[in-house]
């Protein structure tokens, strides 16, 4: 029995050493990071970093609906991939930033309970969307009907968020333009529904490249204007 | 098993008879189990076309919301990993270390079945509820949170009764190196599907350390379950198939502990550039390229052992299997490394390569092995052999043509997909070259998953034929040979 006790104790201590240094110990690390505050004088902005939460009830329906199969929310540095000078994927909108969108840290993901890193990149990173994120109604229409604003994308049309139903008075406000192709019916509207403007919501609250304290590289890099 | 004239045939006799007393007493779990997993197989594979369909073409079958990608490919793979791959893993496992340790299962076998009707009633559950829109997102975790203690425990009642057998087996040999894989996985998979329910649906919250430790529990069940399953029955099965004794104990004990030692490092790197700590990610995708040692070990010890032997592959269906399963070993520790080293892994981040590593490895590596155990054991438990040489030879090669195009395929998409991304001219593009370049890959997974679709029909069609004893009832065993020269292989091969 001797021989199968050491057999035991050398499975446990080949494996329980990484489980120890990847796992147990930075998850207890983990639950000691807290948000940290802006210094004025040498980040040039206050508050607490990172400024805003995510939408969180909208990234349920992100969530469910497994929209990471096809999305990454990972912004890499350059010696891994172009991610940072892709035209809008940081807070810069303009055509050729100065400098390359910020990789993320670990704080910036802080007040999510499962980061949705993503598992393939389908589709367009969507780190820090929120930028670049079109107007509700063009969202909308792109949820409800991707292929009316690609003709060649392979993003589901996301139609069980959306309310047909028949005009009555005057047509709803948040109802979608739809072009000829996709429209649906005369005297019928398509409306988002909660969970819709939810999911929006979350879209435009993707803003991952906030300056992190106490770097000036990332201050540097933060446009002027807000 | 091989007889030598001074046995006398009284020992030979009494031989027999205790194998077949311990096959009998596995025989409704085992049964079961393997039953159950070729439906969830089917499943799977089924699933698997229609997520590469809709990848493609989003709007095949209508916008069904239970059908869309997001949903599709979770169930898809669940039904792979949970509903195949364990459940069928248990089975091999269960009757290997019966009969290496020479035991009879005793008791507990209606908690045996038990735990396996759970089992399949839960997965059943959590890849509706996953179509059902109650995903987790979570990769390989996606079924809901009340699934895990119910497979944990299942899981259990089946770990228990193996480690029991070993505990209890008289071994004056020594330690064979089957059982040592098979006790690890029994031993590794609990600590780790633990560890990380626990730490993604316990815990209050661990943002993208949750994500890394995703990462980890999809390579750690690969490399620490799948992996020694397979090699386990690769150890087991090729020894005694071919006659030949493992050529290396050195090899093989260098192998086991290189890949216990490395196994629980990897699977990181998945996220590299990205906001996990670097040493975290480094260390993966170190261990991950590190990895190429025990698994050219084993590879190297199976090599040897086979060699001038690879004659017996066309003949025994199990040989055939387990002997290409063994080969795709190799392949995906390369596959595993290309996605980790720097060089590569950097264009190769977040595109099909590294779903060409899981299916290399849970369907080209683990499953094959399985299959070919599964033509070794349903015989001896069902009493009748199989029917068909067509249907083995069917499933045996459209199996290897289907997965060899998902591997190949996945990874050049992979390559493609990288260097898209990382074109400098598209900096200002929408994603267009990048989708439409992919187009052709995935139709090709389609066709590849139909082609394994097909040949999944016919095992699961001639496993139920076996399970309900319709086979044949003939003492010579079913072998692939064209003239059916049974003299190809030593008799005592197939006892």
């Amino acid at each position: 029995m001797t021989n199968f006790r050491t057999f035991i104790l050398g499975l446990t201590a080949a494996f329980g050493l990484p489980w120890l240094c990847l796992i147990v110990l930075p998850a207890m690390q983990y639950q000691q990071i807290t948000p940290v505050a802006y210094d004025k004088d040498k980040d040039g902005v206050e508050g607490i970093y990172p400024p805003a939460p995510i939408n969180a009830q909208g990234q349920l329906v992100y969530v469910r609906e497994g929209c990471n199969q096809c999305h990454t929310q990972m912004i890499r540095p350059q010696q891994l991939g172009l991610d940072g000078w892709y035209k809008g994927w940081g807070q810069d909108q303009e055509g050729r930033p100065t400098a390359p969108v910020r990789p993320n840290v670990l704080r910036d993901y802080l007040s999510e309970k499962y980061a949705l890193l993503g598992v393939q990149r389908v589709g367009p990173d969507l780190a820090n969307y929120g930028w670049r994120a079109p107007d509700e109604a063009s969202l909308y229409q792109h949820l409800y009907s991707p292929r009316s604003v690609h003709d060649w994308s392979t993003m589901p049309a996301y139609t069980q968020l959306f309310k047909v139903q028949k005009i009555q008075g005057p047509v709803s406000t948040d109802a979608l333009k739809l072009p000829k192709k996709f429209a649906v019916a005369a005297g019928y509207e398509v409306v988002p529904t909660l969970e819709a403007k939810q999911l929006v919501q979350y879209l435009q609250s993707l803003k991952k490249d906030y300056p992190i304290p106490g770097q000036s590289a990332a201050v540097a890099a933060a446009p002027a204007k807000k | 098993m091989q007889t030598t004239p001074s046995t006398s045939d009284t020992d030979l006799q009494a031989d027999n008879l205790r194998r077949a007393a311990i096959d009998k007493s596995v025989k409704v779990p085992v049964l079961f189990l393997f039953t159950n997993g070729a439906f969830w197989l089917m499943l799977s594979t089924i699933l698997g076309v229609l997520a590469a369909i809709k990848l493609v073409e989003p709007e095949f079958l209508g916008n069904c919301q239970y059908i869309s990608y997001g949903r599709l490919q979770p169930a898809h793979i669940n039904a792979l990993v949970y509903g195949w791959g364990v459940q069928a893993a248990l089975g091999v496992m269960l009757w290997i270390m019966a009969r290496r340790s020479g035991q009879e299962l005793k008791s507990g076998k209606s908690l045996l079945l038990v735990a396996a009707i759970f089992w399949n009633i839960t997965i059943t559950f959590g890849i509706l509820a996953v179509l059902m829109g109650k995903s987790t997102s979570i990769e390989w975790l996606e079924m809901p949170k009340f699934v895990w203690p119910i497979l944990l425990g299942c899981f259990l009642c089946y770990a228990w009764p193996i480690v029991r057998m070993f505990g209890r087996a008289f071994r004056p040999e020594g330690f064979m190196v089957s059982t040592w894989y098979i006790l690890g996985a029994c031993f590794w998979f609990p600590w780790i599907f633990i560890t990380a329910n626990v730490a993604l649906h316990c815990l209050p919250g661990l943002g993208a350390l949750g994500a890394g430790i995703d990462a980890w529990y999809i390579h750690g069940v690969i490399m620490l379950f799948f992996v020694p399953v397979g090699v386990g029955a690769a150890y087991y099965f090729i020894p005694k198939i071919t006659g030949q004794p493992i050529a290396s104990a050195q090899l093989a004990s260098a192998g086991f502990w290189t890949l216990a030692i490395l196994g629980g490092w990897t699977g990181m790197q998945k996220y590299m550039g990205g906001p996990l700590p670097a040493w975290m990610t480094s260390i993966g995708a170190a261990t991950g390229v590190l990895l190429l040692i025990p698994v050219g070990l084993v590879g190297l010890n199976h090599h040897l052992t086979t060699l001038g032997k690879h004659s017996a592959a066309a003949s025994s269906p199990t040989l055939r299997f387990v002997f290409f399963g063994a080969l795709f070993y190799p392949v995906s520790g390369v596959v595993l490394a290309l996605n980790s080293a720097f060089w590569t892994g950097a264009s190769l981040q977040f595109t099909q390569s590294w779903y060409a590593f899981q299916m290399v490895s849970v369907y080209g590596f683990f499953s094959m092995c399985v299959f070919g155990a599964i033509y070794y054991i349903v015989p001896r438990l069902s009493g009748c052999e199989w029917l068909s040489v067509r249907l083995i030879r069917n499933h045996f090669w459209f199996s290897v043509y289907g997965v060899g195009t998902i591997v190949i395929m996945s990874l050049v998409a992979g390559w493609q997909q990288g260097a898209d991304l990382n074109d400098p001219e598209h900096w200002d593009q929408t994603f267009m070259n990048h989708v439409v370049n992919s187009r052709a890959y995935v139709v090709s997974r389609a066709v590849a998953w139909a082609l394994i679709s097909f040949s999944n029909l016919m095992f699961l069609i001639h496993l139920l034929l076996m399970v309900l004893g319709l086979g044949r009832r003939s003492s010579a065993p079913t072998l692939l040979h064209h003239d059916h020269d049974e003299t190809a292989l030593p008799n005592g091969a197939h006892a």
